[in-house]
């Protein structure tokens, strides 16, 4: 059985989806069988990087219009990856995101069981290595059906004040309650701010003691990413580039974890 | 004054001073009934209705609180790992659900004994088997 992980974060623009695709895309070069879900409802994105129209999204299986596999559509093929490459994409018109801000307590309890069940089917049907969700930030609904149904849990960071005392709510009140394994993931750190520190080691330690969580990995500050947010998958085309290589790190620790 | 050492035992009782005792001493346990009674009732309000508090087991929620995620992160470690594993196979033994958290039968049945005494589970019978379920 593969292992499934969630991407979170407390406020929004972290860095969450540019981490998922380009993660998803290091596993799958590796010759690994990859699912990626786009679980923010509220925001969805990999549809803009994957240019995805898909027959289904994952708004009609939650709906019981569809099976989980009719939500998958494999791009394994468009970028040359020896692994496969599936995306199960959520609905971003106007209409599905007044929907889902509409439902109620027992609808739900729906959603949670059928992602937990989609989930299951979709790791043994499609033989998947690694099924990543992407989800919205903060203690929304569907985020928390995602954590809930996750082996692993990272929570994407920046390192401000705002974002610190939000996380540390998050590690204690969701994935310490959902006894789910978690771990953090700085993103957009400027060079300064580990300077000052005293370099990354430490940065990182000060970080982990202060959310009570141990580091995944870190990601400096690049403003050439902003650029090409959406644009391109970095591990892809520029797998020799920083953001790659530390993403390429973050990898190999998620898989020891 | 207390009732004399006689009337401690259950014997009949013939003076109208130990009569008036007793029935003090009677009004007075009421009372103190009355008073634990009272806030007995009010631990299990406070409990039904959880805002932030630890759901306990025994306790009957209100009919129409659904196992979402918010009402199993207030949920104590073990019933949480029963109800996750049942709201993953939606319908199953305790035997089934045994296989699925790795803990004994008899412990999981009577975890998910107690979700359906807070109201969060459902069980039905089919055939030998009771199967438990979370109702969608």
């Amino acid at each position: 059985m593969g292992k499934t992980l969630a991407f979170h974060s407390y406020k929004g623009g972290t860095g969450k989806t540019s981490l998922v695709v380009n993660l998803g895309a290091i596993y799958a070069k590796q010759g690994l069988n990859v699912c990626m879900l786009d679980f923010d409802f509220r925001a969805p994105s990999l549809n803009v990087l994957f240019k995805g129209r898909p027959e289904f999204w994952l708004n009609d299986y939650l709906e019981d219009k569809c099976s989980v596999i009719d939500t998958l559509v494999d791009q394994s093929d468009r970028f040359k990856l020896p692994g496969k490459l599936w995306v199960g994409f959520a609905n971003p018109s106007l209409e599905a995101l007044k929907d889902i801000m509409s439902k109620d307590r027992k609808w739900e309890v729906k959603a949670l069981t059928k992602t937990l069940a989609g989930k299951k089917e979709i790791l043994q049907e499609k033989q998947i290595d690694y099924l990543i969700y992407d989800t919205s930030p903060g203690a929304q609904y569907s985020s928390i059906n995602a954590l809930a149904g996750a082996d692993l849990v990272s929570l994407v960071m920046k390192a401000d004040e705002f974002d610190l005392e939000g996380t540390k709510e998050l590690a204690k009140g969701v994935y310490e309650a959902l006894g789910r394994k978690s771990g953090i993931v700085l993103n957009k750190i400027p060079l300064e701010q580990v300077a000052a520190a005293g370099g990354k080691e430490k940065f990182g330690r000060q970080i982990e003691e202060e959310v009570g969580l141990p580091l995944v990995g870190m990601i400096p500050c690049m403003c050439e990413l902003m650029a090409f947010g959406g644009k391109s998958i970095y591990t892809i085309d520029k797998p020799d580039h920083t953001f790659s290589r530390s993403v390429g790190e973050i990898a190999e620790t998620l898989k020891k974890m | 004054m207390l009732p004399t050492e006689p009337s401690m035992r259950g014997l009949p009782v013939s003076s109208k001073g130990t009569d008036t005792i007793l029935v003090d001493l009677l009004r007075k346990m009421n009372r103190n009934m009355e008073l634990i009674s009272r806030k007995l009732d009010r631990l299990i309000e406070i409990q039904r209705f959880p805002g932030g508090q630890m759901l306990r087991p025994g306790v009957s929620l209100p009919e129409d609180m659904p196992l979402d995620v918010t009402t199993l992160l207030s949920l104590p470690d073990h019933l949480r790992k029963s109800a996750l594993a049942l709201a993953t196979l939606r319908e199953a033994t305790a035997t089934d659900l045994s296989k699925e958290t790795g803990r004994v039968r008899a412990v999981e049945s009577d975890y998910l004994n107690q979700l359906v005494s807070m109201g969060l589970v459902k069980k039905k019978r089919k055939g030998r088997d009771v199967y438990f379920y979370v109702e969608t």
